[in-house]
């Protein structure tokens, strides 16, 4: 624990210094670009760090607002996208032949680029919702089936030798053996998809939506310079959006499979 | 113990025969084995690597079927006994499931077999004493050293009471100091246990400390070349290594080897 802290502090503090002198250097840019190059539109290029900091916080209500509702969609669509990620990834690994079947097409999924199949995705269901919850639940789907798949069939070939000693029904290995031990892989794959789902979330308010971070952030690209603030607030949201679902999706991992490795204290190993 | 061994065989093998098939080759892995161990007898297979002695201890699990012959083990065949849970068996690395306390990996089988929860705690602790790990059944198998974790995995292979415990090189990646300590322990246990243990190994001298006979295989093909009796008395002690004894045993075993 001691060592644990230390470790903290050590870290703590570079990071510290690092941020520092990245929002000084910002700052002096900003400036400079404004002040003594007299760049056209120098705030839209890099805005001063603390004006957009101000923004952040006077319209906090409305982009947390909207953030919610971007997030909550994307998080819909990120559960329904992995469990039937999940579920593909079980079926694939019962039977080659549907892994010869589905594999093909969901890499071909994968293949139609998302700005293109959001609009057509829109079209069809003419709800914003909807919407966000399809391409986000679609863009989270590939990377959960390829992790877990992979997880699933990475077990140690003793350990299902041991299950089948054991004379195991088949759904005992996968529930005892199967799935614990490709949960590290799951998470990777989580981990991977829970950001792009946001980002994918914001992509189809952009096609024209009512609520969300995109709508607004779309809205204060279009009303130009006197809106740069906001926008970059926008920006800012949304990259913290993904940031949160990674950093709640390690959260879950470490409440769900703390076993792993990376985990264990330092030094404690045998 | 031969008497005995007329008598009821715990397992017998008749004619076993085992072939690969590579891309390449034909492999011939064991050819014509037969033998018989009794109930309650403590037997090793030993021989250099390539010699079938894992392949001969698998055949018995059941892990996989012979292509020729006959395997018997507890008066069923081998998928039989599996079936019946006549067996427990101890793998070459402990295979322990790294997200299992360690007394949640030795109840395993008893899980599978549908044990109550309270049964089973009880019968974690009482294994865990009788491979001296009390005090650890609340730790994650990555806190424990090599040889620490070998005893749970026996003791996972006990706890369903097997009639058989299975134990392919269970030892060989520890250090000589633990590997002798363990079986010391090994010997103590099986004299708690009583249960019918077939040990693979690649050093004469554990064989010889362990069994009542040693079965010595020799490779291409693999073949049982030899059957030792061990007339040590028992129980084992560690200062028997060091007696003339068991040094014949050695150089007789070691001249038991062919095509070696």
């Amino acid at each position: 624990m001691k060592l644990n802290r230390a470790l903290m502090r050590n870290r703590a503090l570079p990071l510290f210094v690092w941020i520092c002198g990245l929002l000084v250097l910002w700052e002096a840019v900003s400036w400079w670009l404004l002040h003594v190059a007299k760049t056209p539109l120098a705030q839209s290029k890099l805005p001063y760090v603390h004006e957009v900091a101000l923004t952040l916080w006077q319209y906090s209500g409305t982009l947390f607002r909207e953030g919610g509702a971007t997030f909550g969609n994307a998080g819909v669509g990120f559960l329904i996208g992995a469990l039937s990620g999940v579920l593909l990834a079980v079926l694939m690994s019962l039977s080659r032949t549907i892994e010869q079947l589905a594999f093909p097409y969901a890499v071909a999924s994968q293949m139609i680029p998302i700005l293109g199949l959001a609009p057509i995705i829109y079209g069809i269901m003419r709800d914003e919702q909807l919407s966000r919850i399809i391409i986000s639940g679609y863009i989270t789907f590939f990377p959960v089936a390829l992790n877990m798949l992979r997880g699933l069939r990475s077990v140690d070939p003793s350990a299902l030798e041991l299950m089948h000693s054991y004379a195991a029904k088949p759904w005992a290995v996968y529930w005892k053996l199967r799935f614990p031990a490709a949960l590290p892989g799951l998470f990777s794959g989580l981990k991977i998809a829970a950001p792009l789902a946001v980002t994918g979330a914001i992509l189809v308010e952009l096609m024209g939506a009512q609520r969300g971070i995109g709508v607004i952030m779309l809205r204060n690209l279009y009303y130009g310079p006197s809106h740069t603030y906001m926008f970059w607030s926008t920006v800012l949201v949304g990259a913290l959006l993904g940031m949160a679902s990674y950093w709640l999706m390690s959260l879950v991992e470490r409440l769900v499979a703390p076993w792993q490795p990376e985990f264990r204290p330092q030094g404690g190993s045998r | 113990m031969s008497l005995v061994a007329a008598k009821i065989p715990e397992i017998q093998l008749e004619h076993v025969e085992m072939r690969y098939q590579t891309e390449t080759a034909d492999v011939l892995a064991l050819h014509q084995v037969s033998l018989d161990i009794a109930k309650g007898e403590f037997v090793s297979l030993l021989g250099p690597s390539g010699c079938g002695k894992t392949t001969l201890l698998r055949l018995m699990a059941d892990l996989i079927t012979p292509t020729a012959g006959n395997i018997m083990v507890a008066g069923k065949n081998a998928k039989e006994a599996r079936l019946a849970q006549k067996y427990g068996i101890v793998f070459q690395s402990p295979v322990l499931y790294d997200w299992r306390k360690v007394k949640h990996n030795i109840t395993l089988p008893l899980e599978l077999l549908g044990v109550k929860k309270s049964i089973r705690e009880d019968k974690a602790l009482e294994l865990l004493d009788l491979v001296g790990l009390q005090g650890f059944a609340d730790k994650y198998p990555w806190q424990l050293s090599g040889g620490m974790q070998q005893r749970v995995a026996i003791a996972r292979a006990l706890s369903m009471e097997p009639e058989i415990l299975l134990m392919d090189e269970p030892f060989s990646a520890l250090d000589e100091f633990t590997r002798e300590r363990l079986n010391e322990e090994l010997l103590s246990v099986w004299s708690k246990v009583q249960s019918t243990i077939v040990f693979v190994t690649h050093s004469i001298p554990e064989s010889i400390f362990l069994s009542d006979r040693v079965f010595v295989l020799s490779p291409h093909p693999g073949r049982l070349s030899a059957v030792v009796d061990i007339p040590l008395p028992r129980p084992r002690t560690a200062d028997m290594r060091n007696s003339p004894e068991f040094f014949e045993l050695i150089a007789r075993i070691r001249d038991s080897f062919e095509g070696v």
